[in-house]
């Protein structure tokens, strides 16, 4: 995994605070030419990635679709703010701030007391499963077990699991502190490790 | 080092996020705890298992032309919204059309007006979705948008809002189509844009709405016994039937202010 330096500069990007597609002002101007070119080079190649990240934190295909296409048009307005770091995580952090939005306007909030709820409840140390039940558990059962996750636990999975980043990299994207990244995500796992394993 | 430690380290050890020095702790630990090196063993399988199943997908192809689309158009499109006279507008819209084809659906020099004035409208859609030219007039209450075409237009367009069924209006522009300036009325539905293009005509009503899909974009037609029609989208084509189906009712009706 390729170490991100972090400069003052890439806060701008990292902070999450892009104006949402629907106000005005800054979205004049052309993307020129030259800039347009490297944009399709060294952005676009990663829409797999953008579109997989989109799938996972959504949860649903359309919106997933939808949220891509609006957040590598964000990219596309925001590139002057891109100083050549990793382009991939660079996007990504675009589109895991615009599905946050989204996410924000509907009810991914409801589910997050029933997790602690079900977290606090459940750590009798017998009721470990076996590691070889985890190991051949179905996809069905995994993916189930990822989608009872609140949207910031599961995030940092998909951001882990899925794409491979740092915990630098997953702490810069999701604006929290290395040590939170490393508590979420060792709750999240504890989480999937009794909920995969039950059978 | 003690188990409330070990497990306190043990995702940042898989991850290999340790230093070396935490890392040769918690090694030594493994060998000595059992029940350690079960909680570690777990959490190896549950990784395994998760890599096997959440795989990277790709991108569906209509996704990747929708993008590679509005990528190129926001490349040429002139951002800012500057008066032009009609033979600038006329000039842009077709280096916007070149652009936007980028040879999958090329324009025929010879093509039917009807093929023309659909590729025109569908540029103008999604020129509209770039920037800010979605509207000139930013309202929701038809009541605001509907004078706002005063004296811009020669002819009053009909203005009805559908929030109540759904498809919110959110607000008015004009633009300039088939040789004239004509009413675009701006809906939403859910984060879906639709464009309603507008103006009047001897047609008279015709059966019912003739459609197109493009790249992702739906595009329908068809002409009232005043105004000639076109509603187009990236909405799924049973929303948008459902939605030009409200437009025609209203207008039929025309009983409504």
């Amino acid at each position: 995994m390729v170490e991100i330096e972090v400069r003052p500069r890439d806060r701008v990007i990292t902070r999450g605070r892009m104006p949402s597609p629907d106000i005005p002002a800054r979205m004049r101007g052309v993307v020129e030419p030259t800039q347009l070119a490297r944009f399709e080079a060294v952005i676009l190649p990663h829409l797999d990635a953008a579109y997989t990240l989109a799938r996972y934190l959504l949860r649903h295909d359309e919106d997933a679709q939808d949220a891509t296409h609006d957040a590598v048009l964000r990219a596309l307005r925001h590139f002057g703010g891109f100083r050549g770091e990793d382009a991939r995580a660079w996007l990504l952090t675009v589109v895991r701030n615009t599905c946050h939005s989204w996410q924000r306007r509907s009810r991914a909030h409801e589910q997050e007391v029933a997790f602690d709820e079900e977290v606090h409840s459940e750590t009798g140390a017998e009721e470990h499963p076996e590691a070889a039940l985890l190991r051949t558990a179905d996809r069905e059962a995994v993916s189930r077990a990822l989608d009872a996750l609140p949207a910031e636990f599961r995030e940092v999975i998909v951001l882990r699991e899925v794409q491979g980043l740092s915990y630098r990299e997953i702490a810069r994207m999701t604006e929290v502190p290395i040590g939170t990244v490393m508590s979420r995500l060792s709750r999240a796992r504890r989480y999937l490790e009794r909920t995969v394993g039950r059978r | 080092m003690t188990c409330g430690e070990f497990e306190a380290r043990l995702g940042a050890f898989i991850d290999g996020e340790l230093g070396p020095a935490e890392e040769r702790e918690m090694r030594a630990h493994l060998e000595s705890c059992p029940s350690c090196n079960a909680a570690h063993e777990r959490q190896l399988a549950l990784r395994s298992a998760l890599r096997k199943h959440l795989v990277p997908l790709a991108a569906p192809e209509t996704l990747r032309a929708g993008i590679g689309r509005a990528v190129r158009v926001a490349g040429r499109a002139p951002g800012s919204r500057i008066r032009t006279t009609p033979v600038q507008r006329w000039a842009a819209i077709a280096a916007l059309l070149v652009a936007a084809m980028g040879g999958t659906w090329k324009v025929a020099t010879n093509q039917a007006n009807g093929q023309r004035l659909s590729d025109e409208i569908l540029t103008s859609h999604v020129r509209s979705l770039m920037g800010d030219h979605f509207s000139d007039v930013v309202s929701t209450d038809q009541h605001t948008v509907k004078p706002w075409f005063n004296g811009k237009l020669d002819y009053s367009p009909p203005v009805y809002d559908f929030a109540g069924r759904g498809f919110p209006l959110m607000g008015g522009r004009l633009d300039y189509l088939a040789g004239r300036s004509v009413a675009v009325l701006g809906y939403a539905r859910r984060k879906h844009l639709i464009n309603v293009y507008l103006w009047p005509t001897g047609h008279g009503p015709d059966a019912g709405p003739g459609s197109a899909s493009r790249q992702g974009y739906h595009l329908l037609h068809w002409n009232q016994p005043d105004y000639t029609y076109w509603v187009v989208s990236d909405l799924g084509i049973v929303e948008l039937k459902e939605f030009a189906g409200l437009l025609r009712g209203a207008d039929s009706a025309a009983a409504i202010p």
